[in-house]
């Protein structure tokens, strides 16, 4: 590929030195000046724990598995995550059931165990992509760290109930089985 | 005064004396390490961003992130005091002293105020009384020592890229102090030739000051004063003449071995240069503690408004660092012996022929 060099010619004033460099300090003096009068709220910097960052909607962080409205899981364990996650993260254990009540309808399947190891996760979102019946959905949550590795290890529980809503009210108050937030879980 | 000294049992001589040396030790190492506060927060105004500002007093007072000095000071106090086995044992440990003693000694003879006579005694400003016979000299001497501390570090820490930064900026600071001390001696020569007569040699610092009661060296001498400040910046290690260190080449250049309170005292000896490079510019072309319009200023204004062109020269230093980028040594080298050396000898033969023609 041929580069086209533009050549440029300076005047005498730009080849001082001297002018071009109190033209620079004029800027970062423009800056300097704006940034000392922009109050801290309104500046670039999001003082993180202190103020959040929102996430835009598609972001994909913490996953969640998502339920009807009588709180039964969605998920009918057809591994289709599974085999789409490159990670090799989810761990599904299928079961059989025929509880009727529920508005699962057809359903007869259902994870025993579902478990994504979320050190191994790359948030790719392939998972919810691979979902036929969108039981699995990524959040915009993104403090996902932990002391250690057990506990991000996020079962099924967690998985559902994790998640709690800005103000701090879970998203789901008929809960059959409530599991706390980052618990870790039996292996 | 002389009440207090009695008090103390002291000669009002010998009061004055330790009240001058705890201002002239005390006052470089405060504004140093409020430097390096004003370094961090300036340069992140300057990059639209806001800075340290998590530290705070007792928890509670974050006072705009005034309380990170005292958390570096004391995190470099408990930091392990590493030494590298390779290192050469006591070079390495004198050489921190090396960088910092000249950075404070070069104050001692700087006025940072109008004498002012109590009784029949006059009390002068400055660590030296005037006609010490060193005068301006002394600092000049003293700036070329501070080589050494850096060269010290270098060569102790025993370590490749150690040396390189240490004999790059020895290189450095040998070739700009030709150009500075070139651009000094106009103002010597033309203080020597006005004011009034006095006892005093041309060179000494309160005679510079006062000869500038009506007009400021920067003016006539707007040549001297670009080439020495230029050159402050090449003796003071700031960019964009940081040779000593540069991330990308040779890690932390001398500076890479040392930890701890050793690495705290040559950083913070590095902002006291600054203090004493801006000391001079001022008092050279500043006018010193002159006020403009003012003939008068007695003693504590003079002291106010040599305090103020001081900070304001720190920062130009702080903020000329956070707009340029740095110069290639090649072009360091160039610039000192092609640009900087003929300017500052242009200068002179101007001033020369001017008092020549002007003597006719």
């Amino acid at each position: 590929m041929a580069t086209v060099i533009k050549e440029v010619e300076l005047s005498w004033l730009d080849r001082t030195y001297l002018w071009p460099i109190l033209k620079g300090m004029v800027i970062t003096f423009k800056h300097f000046i704006r940034q000392l009068f922009t109050p801290t709220s309104k500046r670039y910097t999001v003082q993180y724990p202190d103020a959040k960052k929102e996430m835009p909607a598609g972001y994909r962080g913490l996953h969640e598995l998502k339920r009807f409205e009588d709180g039964s899981i969605k998920c009918v364990a057809c591994f289709m995550c599974a085999e789409a996650c490159p990670a090799r993260c989810i761990t599904i254990e299928a079961e059989e059931f025929s509880d009727l009540n529920q508005t699962q309808g057809f359903e007869e399947k259902r994870p025993k165990v579902f478990k994504i190891d979320m050190l191994r996760c790359i948030y790719c979102g392939y998972c919810e992509e691979a979902c036929p019946k969108d039981a699995i959905w990524l959040r915009t949550d993104y403090e996902l760290s932990a002391y250690d590795r057990l506990e991000m290890q996020f079962g099924k529980w967690d998985l559902m109930n994790t998640y709690a809503k800005k103000d701090g009210k879970p998203e789901i108050s008929t809960d059959p089985k409530p599991a706390v937030p980052h618990k870790p879980v039996e292996m | 005064m002389d009440s207090l000294a009695q008090l103390l049992h002291l000669t009002p001589a010998t009061l004055w004396m330790i009240v001058k040396v705890l201002l002239v030790f005390g006052g470089p190492f405060t504004i140093a390490s409020l430097l390096t506060w004003v370094e961090r927060r300036g340069s992140a105004m300057i990059q639209d961003r806001i800075g340290p500002n998590r530290a705070a007093l007792f928890g509670k007072w974050r006072l705009l992130g005034l309380p990170q000095i005292v958390a570096d000071g004391i995190k470099a106090f408990l930091k392990e005091d590493l030494v590298p086995p390779h290192a050469v044992g006591i070079l390495f440990w004198l050489a921190p002293l090396f960088a910092f003693v000249p950075a404070v000694l070069g104050f001692a003879v700087i006025p940072f105020g109008q004498s002012f006579t109590i009784g029949n005694t006059q009390y002068h400003m400055s660590l030296l009384d005037p006609g010490n016979g060193m005068g301006m000299l002394y600092p000049m001497a003293i700036g070329a020592v501070a080589i050494y501390g850096v060269l010290t570090a270098a060569w102790s820490s025993n370590n490749k890229w150690s040396i390189l930064g240490g004999m790059r900026v020895s290189a450095q600071m040998i070739s700009y102090e030709l150009a500075m001390s070139l651009a000094v001696v106009a103002i010597f020569m033309r203080t020597g030739n006005a004011g009034p007569p006095t006892f005093l040699e041309a060179y000494d610092p309160h005679r510079i000051v006062a000869a500038q009661a009506g007009l400021w060296n920067v003016i006539p001498q707007f040549l001297g004063f670009v080439v020495f400040s230029t050159c402050m910046f090449a003796e003071t290690n700031r960019l964009p003449f940081d040779f000593a260190e540069g991330e990308s080449e040779i890690v932390a250049g001398y500076l890479t071995e040392f930890g701890s309170m050793k690495f705290a005292l040559m950083y913070l000896s590095e902002y006291v240069h600054i203090v004493t490079a801006a000391a001079l510019i001022v008092t050279l072309y500043l006018g010193g503690w002159q006020i403009p319009f003012v003939a008068d200023p007695g003693a504590l204004l003079s002291v106010a408004a040599f305090l103020a062109k001081l900070l304001i020269v720190c920062w130009v230093f702080i903020w000329v660092r956070w707009t340029l980028p740095r110069f290639r040594y090649d072009q360091l080298m160039a610039l000192g012996w092609k640009v900087m050396l003929p300017l500052a000898l242009g200068n002179l033969m101007l001033h020369a022929w001017w008092m020549h023609r002007a003597a006719m």
